[in-house]
């Protein structure tokens, strides 16, 4: 045989075969004939909804098609409808749904999960450089107190003050009211002082100013003001009602709510800010999509509503302490295939380029390194929705001077926290359903009637408690 | 031998072309076993493709994608005309109950249901009065809201207070959870002290009263009602095209009726909405090899699908690159599928069923609509491309490893077997030459062996003839003059006496010469002289 000749032969077959191959496989794959379908239940409904379908259907079109997978989303809820329902579902429940192979957790139904050795240990399916690319704190979290990762990080979110300035600018212009007050507990309580004052004379009525702000959460509210002023909420799994500190924190929200300064609303802050019902509020990041670019008045006429977006406020000579929020996705154990698949989701959707999608439209916080730093700056020039840019801003301000802390991990701790929300609004409400009534009754002096219907409702408070 | 020789050597070294003058190219037996082989492959490659072709099997993806498309939008146009019916009926429901109970309420308080515009301070009372009724509904229904609309407004002396309407609007966020203990019911319009005294959060689209500035789901109930008093809600309930609330996002599709009074006047509408989430949750195409497969409903136009009033349920990309097109032309292909064309454009190939919304007597029964399974054009062709090409890529593999087979043993079995053979040809010694194991060499090294043997011998014996011509040449040349004068009147034919009176010479030394020729040519007689003589001028020589 030539060796021309035969060198053409083979180098025709040889270049021909890898492409014939190539192309086979390539159709093969396209054309792979049983994707595997993880289902995914998760708490961001609502606003956020549309941005996690978008995500998802991303996923599937995408990083899905090349490796296999398809993320179904069997159910949307609260967070603590989704913790019940795992809950159940952990427990054999009659009637309770199958486990889904992912989930969003936040640590302690988490840990209830993983009591049960039913979450797996996302260690195992990620190297220690890619896990080097999260922010530690993050991950720390989700360690649950242990060495393995059952929560992974992929939004977090903080609390911050919103403040409409619409409104706070005309009652500023009127009574030299600075927003800088509102950086501390103090300012804001002084400054809504201020404003029932204001809004009081604007009627002839006596006694009918308006409220400033409100709290979204009271207990995040007490245990991060326990923290700034150097102590704990927590003792040995129980609050201590007797540190100093506690009093403190308990009476600057108690003293406006009963005065009418600030709201108890069973509700979100934003509803009242909806209605001008109040001024400014503190509440989760994830939030901020909530805020109407307009308030409405009781008479159905309504102005645009321009939104400040300020760190977590500090208590006078307090530490800056924020809390950490939002809850990781845990994989359920199933088969290593199913779990490998997974983790190839949270990777895709933890990925700088992704998670800043995801955050840029929900006001959640990434949770990559890379994300924090100069690409979030990047993306907040491109971000065309104001308030979340604002949003973003505020929380690189408070990334470097705040420290986060995260909510105490024990068992018990959601009833707690029910408790204390409910007992606090309970005393509340009826200290200032009394302070009205007296003040109706012809009692002018404020402050005497404050103190004679708020007497013994810190006792009240805590004698309630259901230990 | 040496010509013979050098034939083999140029047919079985393909490359070393004739090198003598006047040869050509010859093709050397792997060569052209080589080339029989491809051909013969190639025939049958050609033949499979053909009998592909003809058998239909390269557009069988069309077929089988057809068939699938067809069982899907079955099945989809199934439910929605199922789903979309029991919504009607709800409507139709709603509006009964709320009627009476609005008009019952107004009445309560001293003026008629159609009075209301004229006393706004009733209205938070009276819509708060329903809230119960409209949660009810929408908590049995599978739609997204429900709401109601009353001709009146809280503040007449607003600048758009002519396009604000008072009523209520509840949105279930999450349609999809089924039976869901905590269902999330927000306030999307309506008096805020109504969410407040039922937990319900103000939806982040919240407004107090309803823009029907662009609101044909209001206008058009109402307007079928005033003109058609006579008919029942079941005639008059009307199904918008999708729609965007004023200050919303989501796109949504609501079907209404009039809320009419015992005398028949109409004071508002009422209805529920799907939104384009519950569409897409409830009726995506569950097929999962094309991506960008969706369905849609869409106003049915004079051959034509209106896509910017439709809803689509299908994927992210999808639903995004189908909210760029508006209306698209329907054609009907000749085989396989509809087109779906914009400006002449085949955007997608799909299909389409027509849903019946409204009964024939209808208000609005001229308004059709159909559900449709559409795919981008591109994927199709390139699924069916990519079909063809795995086939006709495992076809190729198939064909050059049945050329590298029979290449493979074609050359050790066919050629090489051959080529040894042919060597032993060349050899000294055919007679002692092992057996090659192919009955046709081996009969021709016989062959050849035994005529070998036969040409020796006769080469002995022409060699033998040969040496007595040149002997009989060589004793020619040594004849005299005289001699060989009388010799080449022999050698032309003549007789002694005849060369005697030719060469004016006695017959007796004609003798004489003549004997001395005999002896010196070393023959016997004249005859054999002459013998001679022929034999070299059948041979073509000259003495």
């Amino acid at each position: 045989m030539h060796h021309r000749f035969r060198g053409l032969l083979f180098g025709f077959l040889f270049a021909f075969i890898p492409v014939a191959l190539l192309l086979i496989c390539g159709c093969a794959n396209q054309f792979a004939a049983n994707p595997l379908i993880l289902t995914l239940w998760h708490n961001y409904g609502g606003q956020l909804k549309e941005t996690m379908d978008e995500m998802i259907d991303k996923f599937n079109e995408t990083a899905g098609a090349e490796n296999g997978i398809i993320i179904n989303v069997t159910a949307i809820s609260g967070s603590a409808t989704i913790s019940e329902k795992l809950a159940m579902a952990a427990g054999g429940e009659p009637g309770a749904p199958a486990l889904p192979d992912i989930t969003t957790a936040y640590p302690k139904s988490a840990l209830l999960l993983a009591e049960k050795g039913l979450l797996v240990d996302l260690d195992q399916h990620f190297t220690a450089e890619e896990l080097s690319a999260f922010v530690p704190q993050f991950l720390e979290e989700g360690r649950l107190g242990g060495g393995e990762l059952f929560v992974f990080p992929v939004a977090k979110s903080t609390e911050v003050l919103f403040v409409n300035t619409t409104i706070f600018n005309r009652f500023a212009a009127d009574t030299g009211a600075k927003l800088a007050d509102l950086q501390t507990f103090e300012g804001i309580a002084r400054t809504a002082a201020s404003y029932y004052e204001w809004t009081d004379r604007q009627t002839p009525a006596a006694n009918d100013g308006k409220m400033f702000f409100m709290l979204d959460s009271l207990f995040n509210y007490t245990l991060i003001g326990c923290k700034q002023l150097g102590g704990e909420l927590f003792h040995d799994g129980t609050i201590d009602f007797k540190a100093p500190h506690f009093f403190r924190v308990w009476e600057y929200f108690f003293k406006p709510a009963v005065l009418g300064h600030a709201a108890i609303f069973d509700g979100y802050a934003t509803d009242l800010a909806k209605t001008g019902d109040i001024v400014c509020s503190i509440g989760s990041t994830a939030g901020v999509s909530f805020f109407s670019p307009i308030v409405t008045y009781a008479d159905n006429s309504s102005e645009p509503a321009q939104l400040a977006i300020m760190p977590y406020p500090v208590f006078e000579g307090g530490e800056k302490i924020a809390l950490q929020r939002g809850a990781g996705m845990s994989v359920i154990k199933s088969t290593a295939e199913r779990e490998s698949a997974a983790a190839i989701f949270l990777k895709w959707f933890t990925s700088p380029e992704n998670n800043l999608h995801f955050v840029s439209r929900t006001g959640y916080l990434p949770v990559t390194v890379e994300a924090f730093g100069e690409l979030m700056e990047h993306e907040i020039a491109h971000i065309s929705e104001e308030n979340i840019k604002k949003l973003l801003q505020t929380c690189r301000l408070m990334q470097e001077e705040y420290d986060f802390c995260t909510a105490p991990l024990f068992e018990g701790i959601d009833e707690w926290q029910a408790q204390y929300e409910k007992r606090f609004k309970e005393i509340a409400a009826a200290s200032r359903e009394a302070y009205r009534e007296q003040l109706m009754n012809g009692d002018s002096t404020r402050v005497r009637v404050f103190e004679s219907v708020s007497s013994r409702a810190f006792d009240a408070f805590i004698q309630g408690f259901n230990r | 031998m040496q010509r013979l020789n050098l034939r083999f050597k140029q047919l079985f070294n393909p490359g070393k072309q004739d090198s003598s003058p006047g040869g050509t190219a010859g093709v050397s037996l792997g060569r052209r076993l080589f080339f029989f082989m491809t051909a013969l492959a190639m025939t049958i490659f050609v033949g499979v493709i053909a009998i592909l072709i003809l058998t239909g099997v390269l557009s069988a993806g069309l077929s089988e994608s057809e068939k699938m498309f067809a069982s899907e939008l079955l099945h989809t146009a199934n439910e929605i005309t199922r789903d979309y019916g029991l919504i009607s009926l709800r409507t139709i429901d709603l509006a009964t109950s709320l009627s009476a109970s609005i008009e019952a309420s107004a009445g309560r308080m001293g003026v008629p249901a159609t009075g209301l515009k004229e006393h706004p301070e009733m209205l938070e009372e009276i819509i708060s009065s329903q809230y119960e009724r409209a949660l009810f509904a929408l908590l049995v229904s599978q739609c997204s809201g429900v709401f109601f609309i009353l001709d009146a407004t809280v503040n007449p002396t607003l600048e758009n207070a002519s396009h604000s309407k008072a009523g209520l609007y509840l949105k279930n966020m999450e349609p999809n959870i089924i039976s869901s203990s905590t269902p999330n019911i927000t306030l999307l319009c309506g008096f805020p002290a109504i969410g407040r005294n039922n937990a319900l959060s103000l939806h982040a689209q919240w407004t107090m009263e309803f823009d029907i500035s662009a609101a044909p789901y209001y206008y058009k109930p109402l307007a079928a009602a005033a003109a058609n008093p006579h008919l029942p809600l079941s005639r008059l309930y009307y199904w918008s095209g999708a729609l965007t609330l004023p200050g919303t996002s989501e796109e949504i599709m609501i079907c209404s009726a009039p809320l009419l009074d015992s005398q028949g006047n109409a004071f508002g509408v009422c209805g529920f909405e799907i939104s384009a989430m519950l569409f897409k949750l409830s009726y995506m195409p569950a097929h999962r090899h094309f991506n960008h497969l969706f369905c849609v409903l869409a106003p049915l136009g004079d051959e034509s699908l209106d896509l910017k009033r439709s809803l689509l349920a299908g994927g992210y990309s999808a639903r995004v690159a189908a909210r760029n097109h508006s209306l698209l032309r329907i054609i009907e292909n000749r085989r396989y599928f509809y087109s779906y064309q914009e400006n002449k454009d085949t955007l997608y190939l799909g299909l389409h069923e027509p849903v019946k919304l409204y009964p024939d007597d209808s208000v609005f029964a001229g308004e059709h609509w159909a559900a449709a399974i559409l795919l981008p054009q591109e994927d199709i062709v390139s699924s069916i491309t990519s079909l063809n090409v795995l086939l006709f890529s495992l076809l190729a593999l198939l064909i050059i490893a049945g050329i590298i087979c029979s290449f493979v043993l074609g050359q050790k079995l066919f050629v090489k077997p051959i080529t040894d053979g042919l060597d032993l040809l060349k050899s000294d010694n055919l007679a002692t030459a092992p057996k090659t194991k192919i009955p046709e060499l081996d009969d021709l090294i016989e062959y050849l062996s035994s005529r070998s043997q036969e040409l020796s011998q006769k080469a002995r014996q022409e060699n033998f003839s040969l040496e007595i011509l040149d002997q009989f040449l060589t004793n020619v040349k040594q004849l005299s003059a005289a001699e060989r004068a009388v010799f080449d009147l022999y050698a032309e034919g003549y007789s002694a006496n005849e060369i005697s009176r030719k060469l004016f010479l006695s017959i007796n030394t004609i003798k004489t010469h003549s004997k001395r020729i005999y002896a010196k040519l070393n023959v016997a007689s004249r005859e054999e002289l002459l013998l001679y003589v022929q034999l070299f001028k059948a041979l073509g020589k000259e003495f």
